[in-house]
């Protein structure tokens, strides 16, 4: 970080080496669209780059990317509802054609989830962040965390029981 | 099941991170990281020669005129014949691609930015607005007083300071000149930025549009709200400005003019609506003459937002707007060559801001702000495309900004 800070372009790959892969599936398991993961992940790695000079050096860099990511991902996810709404009012262009879609059988639980209790499962289980971290992350009270973390779960156990018994071997 | 065995499958969940898309955002984010500003100042790199380039334009742009000038439009109707419309596509969340190809030069509060096809973008300065060469090899920017030549890079050529602040320059068809208005007067540069001189002293605040014809014509609105065209070449009368060679009453509140790359018209366009000003090139005497004037229809009680004429095609589009107590709808709109009919490409509930066309004439981008949203319609056959996060694609970091505005959609390179 401090060399990126300082310049140096190639200290700023390496920044982008060790946390692309992280954000992108953060992201993409927030919003189920490959072409909007990339481009989330993308536009936290420039809020990064924009915000260089003025980050805490004390501070882990994760944490503040995975931040911009997972709240631009709900974001997203937030308004492609809200469009899907207002596309349903008129509809004339032909539909693009579905985006690639990982297979899986915990991504198609995932999926099943509203945007915000998918938000707070992937931080608590896949980036591992406690529920106060999330909270913070996400400007929300800690209650609220727990309380959709337990609903996704809840739901989550629901939709894949049988699939995930049998990859955990239950 | 429990949360640790549930945690242990979501760890294990595959999601295949494409290597493109990290290849991409690398390139992206080396880009934005090399274009902060350095920690110890950084020079660019040397200027090349302008002079070559200008040649080239200027070669280019000529070559182009003939071909403008040739009879098209056959096919083009048939496409409006076939127009579908009227509901926004799908938002993809960026620009990966231009639709289309070429590239596109938008103006966001911090700056210019280009647009290449594969949509990385580059911020070209901090300049309050710019404009498009006619051939993309240029660009013209404007700050405070100062009225630049630059590359698509930044690369700064020239630059030359008026009296007054500096706003909407327009690069003639040639390449060689460019004509700009300062404070309230329109003024005319050459392409290498010398003699710089006065056209007209009282104009509206309306852009300048170069004839097409290849002629030093210039249409502007006057301070009366007359449509007028100057011989930027003319000797200057008493006034320092050279005489008017005609004039014609332009409709009321004038926003807007656009000589059509025909030159057989000017797109007149206000709040109010759309008139083309028939146009005529004289050929014993070199100069333009004004023609039949006509009202395009738009629906009642709608307010033109902005509107554009087609490069290639006898092809008007424009982008309508009705305040209803129901809500705001905003509406795209083609006008095709004969019938003043328009065609709906496109309704939504909003507003919508302004639309642009594809150097080959087959797309129409137009803003969404409220969605934060381009959309790239195709005037025929085929699916038009959304691209979501615009306002944070041009602003530094990625942080959230003020929708930016498309100031031109050019020609590949």
């Amino acid at each position: 970080m401090r060399e990126a800070q300082e310049g140096s372009g190639a200290a700023m790959a390496r920044l982008y080496s060790l946390h692309w892969r992280r954000a992108y599936r953060a992201a993409y398991l927030v919003v189920h669209d490959a072409t909007a993961a990339e481009d989330i992940a993308q536009d936290g790695f420039l809020a990064a780059v924009g915000a260089l000079d003025r980050f805490d050096r004390r501070r882990p860099f994760g944490p503040w990317l995975h931040r911009i990511v997972v709240n631009r991902a709900l974001d997203w996810a937030r308004r492609e509802a809200l469009r899907r709404k207002v596309a349903r009012e008129q509809s004339v262009f032909e539909p693009l054609p579905p985006p690639h879609e990982v297979s899986g059988e915990m991504v198609a639980a995932l999926k099943e989830l509203p945007a915000e209790q998918r938000a707070v499962v992937v931080l608590r289980h896949l980036l591992e962040y406690t529920p106060g971290e999330i909270a913070e992350m996400l400007e929300l009270p800690r209650g609220t965390v727990n309380s959709r973390l337990r609903r996704g779960l809840d739901r989550l156990r629901e939709t894949a029981r049988e699939e995930l018994d049998a990859e955990v071997g239950q | 099941m429990r949360d640790e065995a549930l945690r242990k499958a979501l760890r294990e969940t595959a999601v295949p991170v494409p290597a493109e898309a990290e290849r991409r955002g690398l390139q992206v984010v080396e880009a934005a990281y090399a274009e902060r500003p350095a920690p110890r100042g950084r020079r660019r790199e040397g200027r090349r020669p302008a002079l070559p380039r200008l040649v080239l334009a200027f070669s280019i742009a000529t070559l182009l005129t003939a071909l403008l000038l040739s009879p098209a439009g056959a096919a083009v109707r048939d496409w409006v014949g076939e127009v579908v419309g009227s509901s926004a596509p799908k938002p993809e969340p960026g620009l990966s691609e231009i639709p289309g190809g070429g590239r596109l030069l938008v103006q966001s509060a911090v700056g210019p930015w280009v647009v290449q096809p594969d949509g990385s973008r580059r911020r070209i300065g901090d300049y309050d607005e710019a404009s498009w060469s006619p051939r993309g090899l240029f660009v013209a920017a404007a700050k405070g007083r100062a009225l630049s030549a630059l590359e698509p890079d930044g690369t700064p050529h020239w630059s030359v300071t008026a009296d007054a602040r500096v706003r909407q320059p327009r690069w003639s068809p040639s390449g060689f000149r460019i004509a700009y208005r300062s404070g309230r007067s329109l003024r005319v540069v050459a392409g290498d930025g010398t003699g710089d001189r006065l056209v007209n002293p009282d104009t509206a605040p309306v852009a300048p549009a170069w004839s097409p014809f290849g002629t030093p014509e210039v249409a502007y609105v006057n301070a009366e709200g007359q449509l007028r065209i100057a011989d930027s070449e003319m000797s200057a009368s008493r006034s320092g400005a050279p005489p008017d060679m005609a004039g014609a009453v332009a409709g009321r509140d004038v926003r807007q003019i656009e000589w059509g790359a025909g030159g057989r018209l000017i797109l007149e366009v206000s709040p109010g609506g759309l008139h083309l000003q028939g146009m005529r090139l004289n050929k014993l005497e070199g100069r333009s003459e004004f023609r039949r004037r006509t009202a395009l229809a738009i629906p009642a009680g709608a307010t033109v937002v902005d509107a554009a004429l087609a490069p290639r095609h006898p092809l008007a589009a424009a982008v309508v707007t009705h305040w209803r107590s129901a809500g705001t709808r905003s509406a795209v709109v083609v006008y095709g060559p004969k019938k003043r009919d328009p065609r709906r490409l496109l309704s939504v509930p909003g507003s919508l801001g302004e639309v642009a066309w594809s150097p080959d004439g087959k797309r129409l981008l137009v803003a969404w702000p409220g969605t934060n949203e381009w959309l790239f319609l195709p005037v025929g056959r085929g699916e038009g495309r959304a691209v979501a996060g615009v306002s944070n694609a041009f602003a530094p970091g990625g942080r959230k900004s003020s929708f930016p505005r498309v100031e031109g959609w050019c020609c590949g390179r």
